[in-house]
């Protein structure tokens, strides 16, 4: 055992991503590339435990998600069980299958607040990114959001092929009257890793965008709230990915796996227990696989003696690897890092706008497959 | 008053008052508790007042305003608020 890892703090918040299985096909999907089976995911009771033993450890808020979370019949019962347990709930969704009268059974169960998903401002574009259509459908679940007077926020990823729309999005939040729009830049993990050729944007398209948003933000005050996650292929530094490896974040996959990052299966070597088999407080302080990257020990120059090396951590692990091959680097998006020159190669390749998109599958199912 | 999507809550486990909101939590100090529970449509005169009553070392008429513009700007609170300099409540994300 590694000495000087600190005494781990306890999580504030808990995606539970309840399924894998969704109507759309985003190529940017955070889910993993080897999706498994809707007959592996935890059911009603293992989930009621997974959140008591999330507030017992301390969590606040529970994300729930997947996939589309709306898929699982019993969402009202585990909504309605995380806020008997004092837990903020907020439910993260495509909007397909939000109609007024599920949402109103959700606001009911107690959901705090929930987000909706937008590929793009208009229908045809939407629905290409989507793989799907499904623009009407998340016009209306907004438009019910908001008759029922949940907080809603409105959330766009934002890559090549909307960027130049992200005017008509800020727009179409504010005719929409949503509480909060989050624009979020593609990371490039997983799905969107695979994309990357035709989702990366320009320097031009990045610079524009930010500029749109500073006015916007004049224009409309406080609503909508504006959230700008930017990329940070762009950055000179990397995000503080989670906030830190195992520090305030964890994922329970609907397999029951618990990540400290819902993309980290990318990543060879590292086992993730299950809730099937070992309590959540154990998994949280003791599993190799949160120990493995939290605190500062693990860290490689220059991130070890860097000022920021509490700030961002050294950024993403599953951005490291993905870049570099090896997890525990430098994040290369760094212009710190020796390796940085990958991220300037990858933006210096011409743009692929033609570029054919892989859209996120769920396999069939065939007989015989344990999973 | 405070805006839809937060919510007061007392962390047992920490030891803590919580503004919790869909993207983190606001730790609270006393003072910062009492004036979030105070946050359901009252004017800030009419804060102060029942905060004077309530705690031994009330907030002054300068800090309540200071702590819910520092609210506002966090998107927490929902009115227009005179500007003032910024208050001395807790914060962590």
């Amino acid at each position: 055992m590694k000495t000087g890892i600190p005494h781990a703090s306890r999580p504030f918040a808990l995606l539970a991503e309840l399924t894998y299985r969704c109507p759309l096909k985003c190529p940017y999907c955070s889910n993993p590339l080897e999706l498994r089976l809707a007959r592996e995911e935890l059911d009603t009771a293992a989930w009621k435990r997974v959140l008591t033993e999330a507030a017992a450890l301390g969590v606040i808020q529970v994300h729930f998600s997947g996939g589309e979370p709306l898929v699982r019949h019993d969402l009202d019962e585990l909504v309605s069980h995380a806020r008997s347990l004092d837990l903020y709930t907020h439910l993260i969704t495509s909007g397909i299958g939000a109609d007024e009268h599920r949402l109103a059974h959700l606001r009911d169960a107690g959901l705090d607040a929930l987000q909706i998903s937008l590929q793009d401002s208009r229908p045809a574009e939407n629905d290409a990114i989507a793989g799907a259509p499904s623009f009407e459908q998340k016009c209306r679940a907004i438009e019910a959001a908001r008759r029922l007077e949940l907080p809603l926020t409105l959330n766009v990823v934002l890559h090549r092929r909307n960027l130049d729309r992200i005017e008509d999005l800020v727009g179409l939040a504010e005719k929409c009257n949503v509480d909060r729009l989050e624009l979020a830049h593609v990371q490039y993990t997983g799905w969107a890793f695979r994309n990357r050729a035709a989702l990366l944007p320009t320097r031009e398209q990045v610079e524009r965008a930010a500029a749109v948003v500073a006015r916007s933000r004049e224009r409309l005050g406080r609503r909508p709230e504006i959230l700008h996650v930017l990329p940070d292929y762009f950055q000179q530094f990397p995000k503080a990915c989670l906030n830190g490896w195992g520090r305030v974040f964890l994922t329970v996959a609907p397999d029951g796996a618990v990540l400290p990052c819902q993309t980290a299966r990318e990543i060879p070597g590292l086992e993730f227990p299950s809730v099937r088999e070992v309590a959540l407080q154990e998994i949280w302080f003791h599993a190799p696989v949160f120990q493995r990257f939290r605190g500062t020990d693990w860290m490689p120059e220059p991130c070890r003696s860097c000022d920021r090396r509490e700030i961002d951590f050294g950024g993403c692990r599953c951005q490291a690897f993905l870049l570099t091959g090896d997890a525990g680097a430098t994040d290369p998006v760094c212009h710190l890092s020796a390796r940085h020159h990958i991220v300037e190669e990858a933006l210096r390749e011409s743009p692929k706008p033609q570029a054919a998109l892989q859209f996120r599958t769920y396999p069939a199912r065939t007989r015989g497959v344990v999973g | 008053m405070l805006a839809r999507h937060a919510r007061y809550r007392w962390d047992g486990l920490r030891q803590q008052h919580q503004l919790v909101f869909p993207e983190g939590v606001l730790v609270l100090n006393e003072s910062g508790a009492a004036i979030v529970r105070c946050c359901d449509g009252r004017s800030i005169g009419e804060i102060v007042a029942a905060l004077e009553n309530q705690l031994k070392d009330a907030p002054l008429e300068s800090d309540v305003p200071a702590f819910l513009d520092r609210l506002f700007e966090k998107g927490l609170v929902i009115d227009a608020l005179d500007d003032a300099k910024l208050g001395a409540a807790n914060e962590r994300k």
